[in-house]
């Protein structure tokens, strides 16, 4: 297992390296040194001023030179600062990885169980007029925009309703989970209609299998067979799936994040695209890139876990 | 011998929960019916008042707190007064600084400068060899916010060396300051404490900027090399407003005793306006609290709007701010924003393309759901002009004024205002915007919509029906469009076809907006779109140094690269004198001149409509500052605290239907186990 981690780990770092690669060429291809600086310091700071920011910036040396440079920070861990906030970015990265799992863990885990259970509950009901009215449902909610949830989560909810903030949020104990309650739910729907659907089909596959026909011939309950023994084998197949989204959560939900205030690095990445904010948007997509890949080592670790045939070698 | 066979277990039918349909209605039920009515209080009990407490209840004199919820679309760049250009730290700001000199908050037609920090308007003194002074007296008394960085924490007096410091600040370029070179080519030694600060560490003390003049702790004069009366403009700036060197050196954003202190160049301030910030959270909020010890400014005595000139007595010569604490809220998407206002937590709504349907009618007005309500809705009209851009050394369009002016005719602007603009911004007939001097409203754009003229143009210009009359090809253009958004791409779509009507043949280079301007600036252009200018200060110079010669880019923003000796005589005539008959006239030779040469097609000035809260009435409605003056705004907190609640009632039958579908869901799932079962 050691041995294998090893190597997983050293086949990250030249994926990793062509990541910073391929973003710092479509950086400087896309966007000009002087369109970077007209977008930061607005259309109106021109001439001598903008050079002068074009310059402390380091962006008139040659290209590979750029590219020492921003390797030497990244293996530093130095993210640099904000173009637009002037805010470090390490500190924005840390201040705003909360926020987000404060959305995306708790939505993340509701999801789960809740689709895990409308699973279940499908199979339970299997063939039945309401387990395809839900897979309709499920359907349904997965075809549905996330922009879409979100407006109707406002309107319908916090406007009409009145029952949650429509926006904000702040750290205030558990007066923090008031801010939560719209995005999360928000977020389970938009989870819930793909999960449900995929976790159905994994555990109708189960329900036929030998195991199941033995566990019901020892007489045991519908509900006992599908909780315990279904549920324990189809999970093998689910954690693979699901194991992977975990290390990403710490980005957050773009959208969600964007449209009910909430600061965390999901809007911090959807305002940096909008700004131009150059900085930002190569680190984040470093970020993203070690977490999407600590999250593909992690399933693999989990997959020999939860399966003892899987050995890892 | 084991016996390893077990029959099978009974199931007890009385026990297991799901061997039994659920019923809600009986009594070993109760429990979940408790539950399903305790979240639907929970629910009820959330509050959806996104907005923190405020500070304080009650006031010292116990009368009641007053709180305005206002809101930014974008976090400040930065909180430092030399550095910030962007209108959302210039608003930011405002609360925070206060500046030399103000804008009457009540005249916008024409705009007008009145004393802030400073005791008169300056006057202008000759100093002979074309140079010009301006001695400025500080109004005493005027004190920083209290603050650690200042002895005992207690704020010291603003004085002359404070303004001086601001300048001198401009001139460091560590600050990168954008205000530098427009005051560098006038303030006399600005450019020479420049070149020093380039060498070596800036030294505050050594390096004094030659054309400021302390006098005393409340007077300095400012030297200029030419005659620049918009130097008062720049005093209604913040880059000019006064800053304790104290906490410069103090907020440096270094580690101190072992605690980071933030740098002022960023995220604090330490200022003389009539708020104090409190509370900067980044994509949040920002808070302020009112400083007890300003007493700069008091609200005015004269120009009131006619229509709101009783209800403004009220407030003459009263001490300002007239609430207590500002609060901005962070929104980067327009719908939230839509949303806080409908339910009242923010005291306005701004009808943006998200909200205009539902807050305007088509008469614009306000729809009759607001106006029950008791909103009120102002119209804000930018001052700012925008217009496309010919290139004038491009051989095609450059050269040939008939076609210049044949394809500004065939655009109907009207139409795209209507299409893009709810028919809000106001068609522009002349370069200058309504409330600078030199604005005439009865002027009408020559080269204005006229489909006829247009083709006849075209005819004189050598392209009859839009072919060469020499060589019969058909003409093409190139426009250089921002399309960043898919409404961008239906503002390009739009234009083409205006232009294609003449029968000329129009090629769209889609492309970003700063790489539009990338390549306006190079020259590498025929049309541009997207371009236009928003006053900086409300002066014509402002506006016509868009065309002056000397302007080409990249130093520049003469786009079109227009040349005109008879122009730049004007230009630089006009820009140094002082408002009166000769520069109008001077204005409107200028006027005539853009209007023959036609470099760009005008397309409109930006308008929008807000609608106010019945709590929020505005007492002014100023757009110099963009959302600014916020000193003069007025919150009626007994009129918010009685209609607020009525307006976010919370039912309780949703919440309990929402149950008894899950629930009524669950029961017909067991029953219908139990009957496949069998």
């Amino acid at each position: 297992m050691f041995n294998y981690l090893v190597r997983r780990i050293l086949y990250a770092v030249p994926i990793l390296l062509g990541v910073i690669l391929i973003t710092f060429v479509l950086d400087n291809v896309m966007t000009s040194p002087d369109e970077k600086a007209s977008r930061v310091l607005g259309p109106k700071v021109m001439g001598k001023a903008r050079v002068e920011w074009i310059h402390n910036r380091g962006l008139d040396l040659p290209l590979p030179t750029q590219f020492a440079r921003h390797l030497g920070k990244l293996a530093r861990l130095d993210f640099g600062t904000s173009w637009q906030t002037q805010r470090d970015l390490r500190d924005v990265f840390l201040t705003g990885a909360l926020p987000s799992l404060l959305i995306t863990g708790p939505g993340f885990v509701a999801a789960f169980c809740a689709s895990v259970s409308l699973a279940l509950f499908q199979v339970f009901v299997r063939n039945s007029p309401l387990d395809r009215g839900l897979t309709l449902l499920s359907v349904g909610l997965m075809s549905v925009p996330t922009m879409v949830y979100v407006i109707f989560g406002q309107a319908i909810l916090a406007l009409w309703l009145s029952y949650f903030p429509a926006f904000g949020f702040s750290f205030a104990g558990f007066g923090t989970v008031r801010f939560l309650l719209l995005p999360v739910t928000i977020f389970i729907f938009i989870n819930l209609g793909y999960d449900a659907r995929l976790f159905r089909a994994i555990f109708l596959e189960e329900i036929n299998q030998d195991y199941v026909r033995t566990a019901h011939a020892k007489g045991l309950s519908n509900a006992r067979v599908l909780t315990v023994h279904v549920f324990k084998n189809g999970l093998i197949a689910i954690i693979t799936l699901v194991v992977a989204q975990v290390p990403k959560l710490v980005l957050g939900s773009l959208l969600i994040e964007s449209l009910f205030g909430i600061p965390g690095l999901g809007s911090v990445l959807v305002q940096a695209i909008q700004t131009g904010d150059q900085p930002v948007i190569m680190a984040s997509v470093f970020l993203g890139s070690v977490l999407y890949i600590t999250g593909l080592i992690a399933t693999d670790i989990c997959y020999a876990l939860a399966d003892p045939r899987i050995r890892l070698s | 011998m084991t016996n390893f066979w077990k029959p099978p277990r009974q199931m007890d039918k009385s026990v297991s929960p799901i061997s039994r349909p659920l019923n809600l209605f009986r009594i070993s039920d109760f429990g979940l019916r408790v539950f399903l009515l305790c979240c639907a209080f929970a629910l009820c009990g959330c509050d959806n008042n996104p907005n923190p407490p405020p500070y304080h209840e009650r006031r010292a004199d116990g009368s009641p707190w007053v709180v305005r919820y206002a809101s930014l679309v974008s976090d400040p760049k930065s909180f430092d007064p030399q550095f910030a250009y962007d209108v959302t730290a210039q608003r930011a700001l405002e609360p925070v600084y206060d500046r030399l000199l103000d804008y009457h908050p009540m005249k916008a037609d024409p705009f007008e400068l009145i004393p802030s920090m400073l005791e008169e308007i300056p006057k202008r003194e000759d100093a002979g060899e074309g140079k010009v002074s301006y001695l400025c007296a500080l109004k005493p008394g005027i004190l920083f916010h209290d603050d650690p960085c200042f002895p005992d924490g207690k704020g010291r007096e603003v004085v002359a060396e404070d303004v001086h410091f601001s300048f001198q600040r401009i001139c460091d370029p560590k600050i990168e300051s954008p205000f530098y070179e427009p005051l560098a080519q006038r303030v006399i030694g600005m450019r020479e404490a420049r070149e020093t600060a380039k060498d070596a560490k800036y030294d505050y003390d050594k390096v004094r900027i030659a054309g400021f003049e302390t006098i005393d702790a409340h007077h300095f004069r400012i030297h200029l090399s030419e005659a620049y009366p918009q130097l008062l403009y720049w005093f209604a700036l913040h880059t000019t407003t006064p800053m304790a060197r104290e906490a410069v050196e103090y907020y440096d954003g270094l580690v101190h005793d072992g605690t980071v202190r933030p740098s002022i160049h960023k995220f604090y301030t330490v200022g003389h306006g009539p708020f104090r910030m409190k509370e900067y959270v980044p994509r949040q909020r920002i808070r302020y609290e009112r400083f007890d010890g300003y007493h700069t400014s008091v609200f005015p005595s004269d120009g009131f709007p006619p229509e709101k000139a009783q209800w403004l007595q009220q407030f003459a010569g009263k001490p300002l701010p007239l609430f207590d604490e500002l609060h901005f809220a962070i929104i980067l998407d327009t719908i939230p924003g839509f949303v806080l206002g409908r339910q009242g937590y923010i005291d306005g709504i701004t009808a943006n393309k998200d909200a205009f349907a539902a807050v305007v009618t088509r008469s614009q007005e306000l729809t009759p759901k607001y106006k029950a309500r008791g909103l009120e809705l102002e119209k804000v009209m930018m001052p700012n002009t925008f217009f496309l851009s010919f290139n004038m050394q491009d051989p095609v369009v450059g050269k040939n004024a008939k076609l210049r002016k044949a394809i500004s005719c065939a655009f109907d602007v009207a139409t795209y205002c209507d299409i893009f603009y709810n028919g809000v911004s106001p068609v522009a007939q002349q370069l200058l915007p309504r409330g600078l001097f030199g604005f005439d409203p009865n002027y009408k754009n020559p080269n204005g919509y006229d489909p006829e003229k247009a083709k006849r143009l075209l005819a004189e210009a050598g392209y009859p029906n839009g072919r060469d009359a020499k060589t019969g090809e058909q003409l093409t253009l190139t426009v250089e469009e921002p399309a960043d958004g898919s409404e961008l791409r239906q503002r390009a779509e739009y234009e083409k076809r205006a232009f294609e009507t003449l029968g000329i043949k129009i090629i769209v280079n889609e492309n970003t907006h700063a790489r539009v301007l990338e390549r306006l600036e190079q020259g590498s252009f025929q049309l541009g779109s997207g371009t236009g200018w928003m006053a900086d200060y409300p002066d014509a110079e402002n506006f016509f140094f868009l065309f002056y010669s000397k302007n080409f880019p990249r130093e520049g923003a003469n786009y079109c690269r227009y040349s005109r000796p008879e122009f730049d005589a004007a230009y630089e005539k006009m820009a140094t004198m002082e408002n009166g008959p000769e520069r109008l006239a001077l204005i409107q030779q200028m006027n005539a001149m853009l209007d023959e040469d036609c470099p760009i097609i005008l397309q409109f000035s930006k308008a929008y409509f807000s609608a106010t809260q019945p709590w929020a009435r505005w007492t002014h409605n100023n757009p110099i500052m963009e959302g600014g003056f916020n000193k003069y705004h007025q919150v009626d907190a007994a009129e918010r605290e009685r209609l607020q609640p009525e307006w976010n009632r919370k039912p309780l039958w949703p919440g309990l239907a929402l149950g008894a579908l899950i629930f009524g869901g669950l029961g017909y799932a067991i029953r219908w186990n139990r009957k496949s079962n069998v």
